[in-house]
């Protein structure tokens, strides 16, 4: 398959797909050069960029390459849309939002969250089980984690406690998904208001009116004190959360567990094959609880970061539909875990981005709107290119002996 | 020593509810010998294996490994008492190399925590070179032919030190050219003392391959035979336990006006690879035309291109008169197209609805089942009930859920619902696939019956027996070409040479 | 079973070793418990997730479940049933009656949005946006438009209807079009709707309430009074009920009739049990998931219509943020069945539920409103989990199968 795509695409150089990667290139470009620190305020030039993106789009496109086609001169009418927008603010403004070291900080601390429930999808996913519950296990482990870090009066504490409550739901879902072969979708739905309805009374049984502690303990932010003078890395990475670096080091960590592990190789099995796997003696049930409940775990730590790394307090349904963020990002990723990393940090930076045009005093008033930004981002993602992403093949049905 | 049997059962018993599938059976495999379990479809063959290999549990009986009684849980005992099996569905993960399935069952590590997977690249390749599998070890289960596949799982076996190999219905899904590769291996593997159980329903191959031969018939153990001596007469009557004879009686054709042309089709499958290449056939009223192959030769393309179900790439349908070419279902039906689905579970039927329902599934939109969009429940029912009763459908009325009812009803459903729509062309796919005698008999009937009507069937059938005994002409489909035409009369070798592909590189057979 | 072989496994319901690779929709799923488990089994998973609420109570707070459910029971004003209730205290049950009924309105027709998307093997979870784009439509509709009193209704409603299926409409069109999961896009429009009309009716949104004094009120214009709904039952200065309750039956019934008496409703429910059968039967299978979607989204929509012209009159970023009509919906379908009478009973199960535990009819001194409204969720979580999970009938219909064929035995030879 491999070797049929890279046949495919080097065949395809000279011929429509190139055009349109082409198109889909001059589109980013024709936005991005309104932008700091080019910042061009002549619209003349990125709309001359961008005519040329949508002809090669639509050259694309009567190739037969429709899809790239249409994306290059979706691509390039954005573009052309940005820089229209771009032009007309204040340079002031223009350069307050589109700070680039501050909105890479941004985009990772929004993606971080994604990035743990994304990967966790991903490996129950992979085993075969649709994750819709990690919207839950991402709350679940967000109230925890504040209420351990808050008895047991550290951050530690509170993360161990998430690992705990997150596993412990994902073992409901696991449960009826696998043993019980429930519709694994009502399943996880119902884990989501499970997850809706034990943090919220929690919350208000232990918190009442007053909310979380003010004293919250924190996930400490790494300080790298060398970086800290360079130009954008200094803003970018000199003093990101903890909890950060670790989604970081989990994304590379399970690329090596899924695809070079002995134990990886069996999760995939049992979500491609699950039959062919059970007969050389794999476990089918046994795997997919494990790899349930990694994913419940590894949501749980999203929703941690969220509590007492981010936000350093818990309310109620504070995840806001990231749970379905991260498994459109899975999608996105083509349930791999880089694919994945890249899709939560596109999702992150159109948060981030929506956090920084609210800073803009003359824009305030829009600011509730800036935030369907990821929401529709992911939409349009979804639209874009899910029906192309192949998912594993036995994921969503239960098995039986 | 050598007569000493490796695996022995010992009144083996398996009940199902309402059903005895394994009847007090004794059993033994000796060393380095191929022992074929003989038997018709729903004889108790495979329940037996999955019993041996871990997947059944008996009811009662004992099951005996090198002379130590053993308990077989799961497949994993069996695998562990060297017992391998390859299933007639391939137990591989498509996606995956040779390698990595190999790897599944038995993964090399470095230093027990990642894979090692040129280790397990270099073992295929090992393995591969004894017994001249020829397998890449990189290459993906899904770009490599069914033969290939099997070998596979053959090595998957031998991979895990199996001296025990449990093949069920190998060559079902072979064409006879792969078989005899098949064969070729079976006896390296015999002469290195491997032990082979063989289960098939096929008795030129059963006496080819084994050396002793065990002939089960409804879940009883009917005799134990040495290959020498035996005879396919012999093996048929104790299998059958009656002499059988699957003629259809038929008039000779009278074929009229053509009513189905495909001219040069070209249709891809799902992954986007050719399918179906410049096929060119005609169907005339009055005559049954079969299309006989092995399964995976774009039967299954062509017959969707053919309902309007997937897109051509280029070449032209003629439906009765009306270009049919890339339109939709809908269209198709309203030209004159009956269609007896492949899987009638999936396809043929909604089975959740009622009988009445499912009659109506093509017809429900139009008068008069329904005048602008309100449906008429009354004149559904009165409709199937009169279909119903025209067809001899038991087990249910109108109101019945046709999950209800047996296969063989289920398929009396399909084709009331077909032919009672008066088509002028009927396609009839698989048409008997899984149903007892009985129905078979009525099917076959009623296809010719509506033959004699004057309607154009085409008949796509992976039975050779079948295709034989209902068809006028016959066309043989290889990798998506038409390869050959012959007349009803063709013996199933040639029909066999055709199917291969190359009807010059007949070998003498 | 004809002279032919005993078959190699067990016959019929029990699927043949390649087909268990064969997952049946979800509608066929829920038909199937239907069929299996009667009235009696979602009445038992209801009772067995009020059980484990009370526990939950129990465990907590160390109050007596039972004092809290009566608490709850009495706010609900289901009490008014009962003929030996009189006086005093059947005027405040009437009242109470009302406000569950209020409720229940809405619930019936999210309900039905859930169960109609169901039936067609879709699972509509954004049945909270289509509700919230239909409240802001008819509270767009109500409050800028100028007409007398039936046609501004009708006006407000179909606005309302049209825009909830526009918006599912988007969904169905993914679905249908590139095929994008319908969990996830109406999620995502959820968020989108939720974020949206915070801001049409947020201070300085383009749709605030204007005049002297109201900058800071982050809420929309009130509907005109040719708008309102009117009052059957009850005074309409205490929130009396509407007629809307009609509107809601009507509804009940429109998705009988759909389902079952029209061509739409056969292509739909085809669609839902086996798209694969559907689509060789001539039946546009594409069409059909956009279609049902709209349907789905036209009964949320709806359901906001009422409840903005019925008796909230006005929408603020509060009420639009905290509702839960929508998502309560999925359990109202999945309790009920899918069922156009499941639909209604459950639907007055979590209007009561929902009536009883607020913060006007709990009496904080039992027990915390908050307190129970979360309680609430964990029921309707347990209610999807036990229901949706059709785990108790499975477990029932396989005893009772295995009592059945033990009845029979002569089958066998």
């Amino acid at each position: 398959m491999t070797a049929r795509v890279a046949t495919a695409s080097w065949a395809d150089l000279r011929t429509g797909r190139a055009a349109g990667v082409i198109g889909i290139v001059l589109g980013i470009l024709a936005g991005w050069v309104a932008l700091p620190p080019i910042s061009t305020r002549n619209l003349v030039l990125p709309v001359v960029i961008g005519v040329a993106g949508i002809a090669a789009g639509a050259w694309a496109t009567t190739r037969g390459e429709k899809r790239v086609g249409i994306g290059a001169i979706v691509a390039s009418l954005a573009g052309i849309v940005v820089a229209i927008f771009a032009t007309r603010a204040s340079v002031g403004n223009l350069e307050l939002v589109m700070s680039w070291g501050a909105l890479t900080a941004a985009s990772l601390v929004y993606a971080t969250p994604l990035t743990f429930a994304a990967i966790g999808g991903m490996f129950s996913e992979r085993s075969g089980v649709v994750n819709i519950g990690l919207e839950g296990m991402m709350l679940i482990g967000a109230f925890f984690g504040a209420w351990g870090a808050d008895t047991t009066d550290s951050w530690i504490g509170g993360l161990l406690i998430a690992l705990v409550a997150g596993a412990a739901l994902a073992l409901v879902h696991a449960f009826f998904a696998i043993h019980l072969r429930a519709d694994q979708i009502v399943s996880g739905t119902a884990v989501n208001f499970l997850a809706l309805g034990i943090t919220g009374y929690l919350y208000i049984n232990i918190y009442g009116d007053r909310g979380t502690p003010p004293d919250l303990p924190q996930i400490p932010d790494v300080n790298l004190s060398r970086l800290q003078d360079v130009f954008f890395f200094g803003d970018a990475f000199g003093s990101l959360n903890l909890m950060i670096w670790l989604s970081i080091a989990t994304v590379a960590l399970s690329y090596i567990a899924m695809f070079k592990t002995p134990a990886g190789l069996r999760i995939r099995s049992v979500g491609e094959h699950p039959k062919a796997a059970d007969t050389v003696g794999i476990p089918v049930y046994r795997t997919r609880y494990v790899a349930v409940v990694v994913s419940g775990m590894l949501a749980a730590l999203g929703g941690t970061f969220l509590s007492i790394g981010f936000n350093h307090s818990f309310t109620e349904n504070m995840t806001a539909g990231r749970g379905f963020i991260a498994l459109a990002a899975l999608i996105f990723g083509g349930w791999r875990p880089v694919g994945a990393f890249a899709a939560a940090l596109l999702f992150g930076f159109s948060s981030a981005l929506a956090q920084r045009l609210g800073l803009v005093e003359s824009w305030q008033s829009y600011q509730l709107l800036f935030q369907t930004l990821p929401y529709v981002l992911t939409l349009i993602a979804v639209a874009g290119v899910i029906g192309r992403s192949i998912p594993p093949a036995a994921v969503g049905r239960p098995y039986v002996k | 020593m050598a007569d000493e049997p490796i695996l022995e059962l010992r009144s083996i018993t398996k009940r199902f509810p309402g059903i005895v599938a394994n009847d007090g059976i004794d059993f033994d495999l000796r060393r380095g010998e191929a022992h074929a379990l003989l038997g018709e479809n729903g004889a108790g063959k495979s329940t037996l294996m999955n019993v041996v290999f871990g997947l059944y549990q008996p009811d009662e009986g004992e099951i005996r490994v090198k002379g130590e009684p053993v308990a077989m849980k799961s497949p994993r005992d069996a695998i562990n008492h060297g017992i391998g099996m390859v299933h007639q569905h391939f137990m591989l993960v498509p996606v995956m190399t040779i390698a990595e399935n190999i790897a599944l069952a038995n993964a090399p590590t470095h230093a027990g925590v990642l894979l090692d997977m040129d280790a397990a690249e270099k073992r295929v390749a090992e393995l591969s070179r004894t017994f001249h599998f020829a397998l890449d070890p990189r290459a993906r289960i899904e770009n490599i032919t069914v033969g290939q596949q099997q070998r596979v799982e053959i090595l998957k076996a031998l991979d895990r030190n199996a001296d025990i190999l449990i093949l069920d219905e190998p060559t079902a899904v072979l064409t006879p050219q792969e078989a005899r590769e098949l064969f070729a291996i079976l006896e390296t593997l015999k002469r290195e003392g491997i032990s082979i159980i063989f289960i098939s329903h096929k008795l030129n191959e059963v006496l080819e391959i084994a050396d002793r031969i065990s002939v089960l018939r409804r879940g009883k153990l009917i005799e134990t035979v040495p290959r020498e001596g035996a005879t396919e007469a012999g093996l048929a009557r104790m299998m059958v336990g009656r002499e059988v004879l699957l003629r259809v009686e038929k008039a000779p054709p009278e074929p009229g006006e053509t009513l189905l042309e495909i001219d040069g089709l070209n249709v891809r499958d799902d992954r986007g690879l050719p399918a179906v290449r410049d096929v060119s056939l005609t169907v005339r009223a009055g005559e049954i035309v079969g299309i006989a192959g092995v399964d995976g030769n774009g039967q299954t393309e062509l017959i969707d291109a053919l309902s309007g179900l997937r897109r051509s790439e280029s070449g032209r349908i003629v439906l009765a008169g009306r270009d049919i070419t890339n339109r939709d279902a809908r269209y198709v039906l309203d030209a004159g197209y009956g269609h007896v689905p492949e899987d009638r579970q999936r396809r043929g039927l909604v089975l959740d609805f009622s009988l009445a329902e499912n009659i109506a599934l093509h017809d429900y939109a139009e008068p008069p089942d329904s005048r602008f969009g309100w449906l008429f429940p009354g004149r559904l029912i009165a409709r199937a009930r009169r279909l119903l009763q025209e067809f001899d459908v038991r087990g249910g009325g109108p109101r019945t859920r046709a999950a209800a009812l047996s296969g063989g009803n289920q398929q009396k459903v399909v084709l009331a619902r077909e032919i009672g729509r008066d088509p002028r062309v009927l396609l009839a796919a698989q048409p008997t696939r899984g149903l007892d005698v009985g129905a078979i008999e009525f099917v076959h009937r009623r296809l010719v019956e509506e033959r004699d009507e004057g309607r154009a069937i085409l008949l796509v059938s992976l039975e050779l027996e079948e295709i034989l005994s209902l068809a006028d002409r016959i066309l043989v489909i290889y990798e998506g070409r038409i390869v050959g035409e012959f007349g009803p009369d063709v013996s199933e070798e040639e029909l066999g040479i055709a199917m291969t592909g190359g009807g010059r590189e007949t070998e003498a057979a | 079973m004809t002279e032919g072989q005993p078959p190699e496994a067990p016959p019929e319901e029990v699927p043949a070793p390649e087909d268990t690779q064969y997952t049946p929709s979800i509608a066929a799923r829920l038909a199937f418990a239907q069929r299996a488990g009667g009235v009696i089994t979602p009445l038992l998973t209801a009772v067995f997730a009020f059980f484990v609420g009370g526990i939950v109570v129990l465990v907590t707070t160390g109050k007596n479940p039972l004092t809290t459910y009566r608490a709850i029971f009495d706010g609900t004003g289901l009490n008014w049933l009962f003929p030996w209730v009189s006086g005093a205290e059947r005027t405040t049950a009437a009242l109470n009656l009302q406000q569950t009924l209020l409720l229940t309105v809405p619930l019936i027709l999210t309900g039905l949005a859930v169960a109609f998307a169901f039936r067609c093997g879709l699972f509509n979870i954004g049945g909270q946006g289509q509700y919230t784009v239909g409240a802001v439509s008819a509270v767009i509709a109500g409050a800028y438009v100028s007409t007398s009193h039936l046609p501004h209704v009708v006006l407000a409603i179909v606005v309302a209807t049209l825009a909830g299926a526009a918006w599912a409409g988007i969904a169905g069109l993914l679905k249908a079009t590139v095929g994008a999961h319908e969990v996830i896009t109406t999620i995502m429009l959820n968020w989108i709707a939720f974020w949206t009309a915070s801001w049409l009716f947020g201070i300085g949104g383009p749709l605030q309430v204007s005049g002297a004094g109201n900058e800071s009120v982050p809420a929309s214009e009130t509907v005109k009074e040719t708008a309102k709904l009117p009052v059957f039952w009850g005074d309409p200065f205490l929130q009396g009920l509407h007629i809307g309750f009609f509107v809601a039956i009507g509804a009940l019934v429109v998705y009988w009739i759909i389902l079952n008496r029209t061509t739409l409703g056969y292509g739909v429910r085809a669609v839902g049990f086996n798209p694969d059968a559907a689509r060789y039967g001539g039946i546009p299978v594409a069409r059909n998931y956009f279609l049902a979607m709209a349907i789905s989204g036209g009964f949320a929509g709806l359901a906001g219509a009422m409840d903005v012209l019925g008796w909230e009159f006005r929408l603020d970023q509060t009420s639009i943020q905290a509702s839960q009509i929508g998502f309560i919906g999925i359990a109202v379908a999945l309790l009920g069945r899918n069922s156009a009478v499941g639909v209604f009973f459950s639907a007055l199960l979590f209007g009561a539920l929902l009536n009883g535990t607020s913060t006007t009819n709990l009496d904080p001194s039992i027990f915390r409103p908050e307190l129970a409204q979360n309680l609430t969720l964990i029921i309707q979580g347990l209610v999807v989990l036990f229901v949706g999970a059709d785990v108790l009938i499975l477990y029932l219909w396989s005893l009772r199968r295995k009592v059945r064929r033990q009845a029979r035995p002569a089958d066998a030879a």
